[in-house]
């Protein structure tokens, strides 16, 4: 099977919830070189981009739905955007949904947008990312 | 962080990519597409050579806004295009990328800024913009 426009609307949902803590949003912090303190310590909150790594526990939901017939070895990334109700902090338990919002076709290329959705268990709103990704079936 | 005004320039970053930091980066995010660390499989794939994760490029970008304003909390919207790889040699020099950001609009509580990244000369980002609170 093969994505197309009729698949718009369809939501994945993360397997697991994933725990923030606050040695992980260091980790991540370091690795984008970022030294900012809001980073460090006890009330420790997020990098804007974290969200994008718990989003892609939905993504992979998304990914592995064998109706689409998506292979991560053939997407690229085209844009990406946040809104942010609050920022991630450690304790958050955060559950995280990817809706497909959008898919055009043009020749072997799949322009596809899904909206990601990410609120603590409890159902308070974090942050909501909207990707964009290219799927080129060529060769397939 | 002082009070800004459309058209004013926050200062610039310059953030030097190695290999080592795609691996890093790799490793923090669990993002292991090979593309970011292994020469055979980004050739494999036609690209010029290794190239960065767009989100860790991302992740720099933004940091010209936070870094300016007191609480990185108050970023409430931030948003970028992918438009042209960087490249990440595996020698001591890396991919030097060059950050900015200037005010497009602040109103109603809020300031737009445009960010640019631009390496080897080339903006590698499009319609970069991060909106933030301000008083």
């Amino acid at each position: 099977m093969t994505i197309d426009a009729t698949m718009v609307g369809r939501s994945y949902a993360a397997a697991e919830s994933y725990q923030v803590g606050r040695e992980k949003i260091r980790e991540f912090a370091d690795a984008i070189g970022d030294g900012n303190p809001a980073y460090r310590g006890a009330d420790a909150v997020a990098p804007p981009t974290f969200a994008f790594m718990l989003g892609s526990l939905a993504l992979e939901q998304l990914l592995n739905d064998p109706e689409l017939g998506l292979r991560l070895d053939r997407i690229v990334h085209g844009a990406q955007k946040f809104t942010y109700s609050r920022p991630i902090k450690a304790g958050d338990d955060i559950a995280a949904t990817a809706t497909i919002t959008t898919v055009r076709k043009a020749g072997d290329v799949e322009v596809i947008m899904y909206e990601t959705a990410l609120s603590t268990v409890d159902g308070e709103p974090i942050a909501t990312s909207t990707s964009t990704i290219s799927h080129n079936r060529a060769d397939s | 962080m002082n009070k800004i005004s459309a058209g004013d320039v926050l200062p610039e970053l310059t953030v030097t990519l190695r290999r080592e930091d795609l691996v890093r980066y790799a490793g923090a995010s669990g993002d292991f597409n090979p593309i970011h660390w292994s020469d055979r499989m980004a050739a494999a794939l036609g690209l010029p050579g290794v190239i960065a994760h767009g989100m860790l490029t991302m992740a720099s970008a933004v940091r010209v806004v936070t870094d300016w304003l007191d609480d990185p909390a108050d970023l409430v919207e931030y948003g970028v295009r992918f438009t042209k790889p960087v490249v990440v040699p595996d020698d001591d020099a890396g991919a030097e990328v060059v950050f900015s950001a200037t005010a497009a609009k602040v109103a109603d509580g809020l300031a737009e800024f445009d960010i640019t990244a631009l390496f080897a000369g080339e903006k590698v980002l499009g319609r970069a913009r991060a909106v933030v609170r301000v008083p």
